[in-house]
């Protein structure tokens, strides 16, 4: 049994820290500033460098340090992974990408020739994020009137008809949502290994698909008994899959550095928006529902969102993004991982802001200190749960 | 800043140059120095993502650093000399090559080439990344680490074969039929010829604070790099380079957004606007150039590119 443990990448840029009021000055997803990278400015003019410079060096950072590859997220204001990742497969060794994407608004026929052709730029190197979509105003954005249920049913058509075509056919189908005749990628295009499928989604419909197509089942952090019960949910629906979880972390040598920080970046948090994510609606995605649900009754601090320790809930409120992260010092950080890793977990979706320097800490602070499975676990003595 | 002012030497209004110095032995936290010794090693759990591709090296790291200094929009990088560390001409091709913006400055002393074989080494890496080479001519070193190099040229000795060296190289560099003879070197019919003709000689770093190191400088340097020291020391110095050679600083700066956060106590020190109202008071005296360290390298550079560097820029 192995952990892998991969390392996310700021499709819209990064901040230069949590501490500041949430900007993203790394990165043209912003207005260029004096204090902007990629462009720099030099001589007062933006120096022709641009977001993709800077994932470059993200990426080269985290294979350098030994993670499995990294999440290249999809969302209406990011940059898109597919694009991003035939860039980045000539500017990496060992990194691989996996890919965020939903399946509704690319042909399956479509996606088989990209991932076979970015399998051929990067040796192999591609693994699919598959999600199903949250619903709501950024569903309509992407053009998706598919109601929540019925998105399942075509993600499940569209992986049916990807795997199809992937062998090099001939292949029909004829479902709701697709339809092909003859069908199959050509030449040496065919039969390269399938990527493996990372498979997110909170819902019944999610977890029944996820049983069919998922090799990672694939969740945000949530409250470790909470994962808990949703992990059980899956393995009653499913052979088995392995489980993966993606959890920011904020880390640092002392537990007191590591909630400065936070305490530092909650001074810009403003009081109407942290009761606007309390009572927060999440449309028709259950994932944000369980998230709100998770949250604090009631609020006097930003100690009140650690919602059992090292477990925060309020980074929603500081950047976008999931709202749960771990806080706390090197060891913390290493025990809480260990705790999800006997929690059934194989893989982890780390990440931390900015993605370049965090990719050193987390590598250098707290990964030596994981102690892992098997022969290690023993020497450490047992892990209690604290949740 | 409380010494009396000298009459003004022409005042550099552009914004502060700052040079970032390389580790090449070695950076970073803890007890392993990235760029030097392998990576840490992952617990036996987790599946190395480096299994099976090819090779990582030391100086992916040396990159991760010089990307970081021209994407944040640094003037250049210092690559030093060490006996004991990664070889700096090496080194300097291989980040050069890797950059649009920065000036390379390679560290080495006269010892280790002929000036000709200098200058045609240098003369390859200006074609290889357009000229923006520099050389750090290192002469004050310490006469038993140059033995170990097998150098036995000493004291003031080495200033005079640093002169020669220098105008032996500047000789070859621009001229053709180049007949040389002198204490330390001899040259007959020398000169590039071809692509290797024609390009701009490496911008000249020297140090030191001897007569030797300033006489030296006066007649060769483009730029004399400083170590901190009291202003009027510095001003008095200054004053014998002669109005052509530019004064530069080299200092380890130690930078956080609140004093509270400081630690160390030498170099440059302070909060992000201390650091750069100081870097200012210097450019104020003549300094233009600033050869930075500070570890780690890379998190250092870019905490000095987004939080000092616009408060020189703003202010340039």
């Amino acid at each position: 049994m192995t952990i892998d443990i991969w390392w996310r990448i700021g499709m819209a840029g990064d901040p230069v820290s949590l501490r500041t009021a949430h900007r993203q000055s790394r990165g043209d997803w912003a207005p260029p500033g004096p204090d902007s990278i990629t462009p720099g400015i030099r001589d007062g003019e933006p120096d022709g460098y641009g977001l993709l410079d800077y994932l470059v060096q993200t990426a080269r950072a985290a294979e350098g340090l030994g993670f499995h590859g990294g999440l290249l997220p999809s969302f209406p204001g990011t940059d898109d992974p597919w694009a991003v990742a035939s860039a980045l497969a000539r500017e990496t060794k060992t990194y691989k990408f996996m890919v965020a994407f939903q399946p509704g608004f690319l042909n399956p026929v479509q996606a088989a020739r990209m991932t076979a052709g970015l399998h051929r730029a990067s040796a192999g190197r591609v693994t699919y994020n598959i999600i199903t979509g949250g619903g709501g105003a950024p569903q309509l954005w992407w053009g998706d009137k598919v109601a929540h249920d019925d998105r399942y049913a075509r993600t499940s058509e569209f992986l049916d008809v990807l795997r199809g075509v992937w062998d090099g056919g001939p292949f029909d189908f004829d479902g709701r949502f697709y339809r092909v005749e003859g069908g199959g990628l050509p030449g040496p295009l065919a039969g390269l290994p399938f990527p493996e499928v990372y498979f997110s989604g909170s819902s019944p419909a999610a977890i029944e698909a996820a049983g069919r197509h998922a090799d990672y089942y694939l969740s945000w952090l949530e409250p470790f008994e909470a994962l808990r019960a949703k992990f059980d949910a899956v393995r009653a629906r499913s052979a088995a899959p392995k489980f993966a979880v993606r959890v920011d972390v904020l880390a640092r040598e002392t537990e007191r550095e590591a909630w400065a920080d936070i305490e530092r970046g909650w001074q810009h948090v403003r009081p109407e928006a942290v009761r606007a994510q309390l009572s927060r609606d999440g449309g028709d995605s259950f994932g944000v529902r369980r998230a709100v649900g998770f949250q604090p009754g009631s609020f006097t601090g930003f100690r009140d969102f650690e919602v059992q320790p090292n477990v925060f809930a309020g980074l929603a409120l500081m950047r976008p993004g999931p709202a749960f992260g771990l806080v706390g010092s090197y060891e913390q950080v290493a025990q809480r991982l260990d705790e999800l890793i006997d929690l059934g977990v194989d893989s982890f979706i780390l990440a931390g802001g900015p993605h370049l320097e965090e990719a050193y800490r987390v590598a250098e602070g707290v990964l030596p200190l994981l102690r892992g499975r098997l022969g290690e676990r023993g020497q450490a003595g047992p892990v209690t749960l604290s949740a | 800043m409380s010494a009396p002012r000298r009459a003004p030497r022409q005042v550099p209004r552009r914004e502060p140059r700052i040079i970032w110095t390389i580790p090449t032995r070695g950076d970073g936290r803890g007890n392993r120095s990235r760029g030097w010794d392998p990576a840490p090693s992952l617990p036996a759990s987790v599946r190395d993502g480096r299994a099976g591709g090819p090779a990582f090296t030391p100086f992916d790291y040396l990159h991760q650093i010089s990307r970081a200094a021209e994407l944040g929009g640094l003037a250049g990088v210092y690559v030093p000399y060490d006996p004991h560390g990664e070889e700096s001409l090496v080194v300097s091709g291989s980040l050069g090559r890797d950059s649009r913006f920065l000036e390379v400055v390679a560290g080495f002393p006269a010892g280790i080439a002929t000036p000709v074989y200098a200058a045609k080494l240098s003369a390859t890496l200006q074609r290889a990344f357009g000229g923006r080479l520099g050389w750090r001519l290192e002469v004050d070193l310490d006469e038993r680490v140059q033995r170990t190099q097998g150098d036995f040229v000493t004291g003031a000795d080495r200033y005079a074969r640093a002169a020669e060296f220098l105008t032996v190289a500047k000789a070859v560099w621009h001229g053709q039929d180049v007949d040389f003879t002198g204490r330390f070197y001899e040259v007959v019919k020398g000169g590039f010829t071809g692509p290797l003709a024609g390009l701009p000689f490496p911008t000249v770093y020297l140090s030191g604070t001897s007569d030797e190191a300033l006489a030296l400088s006066a007649e060769h340097a483009d730029v004399h790099v400083f170590d901190l020291a009291p202003d009027d020391e510095l001003d008095r110095h200054v004053a014998r380079l002669g109005e052509r050679v530019r004064p530069a600083l080299q200092a380890t700066v130690h930078t956080r957004e609140d004093e509270a956060e400081l630690t160390g106590t030498s170099g440059l020190r302070g909060t992000y606007a201390q650091v750069a109202d100081q870097i200012l008071a210097y450019r104020e005296r003549g300094f233009d150039t600033f050869f930075l360290a500070a570890e780690p390298r890379l998190e250092e550079a870019l905490r000095i590119a987004q939080h000092v560097r616009p408060l020189l820029a703003g202010r340039a």
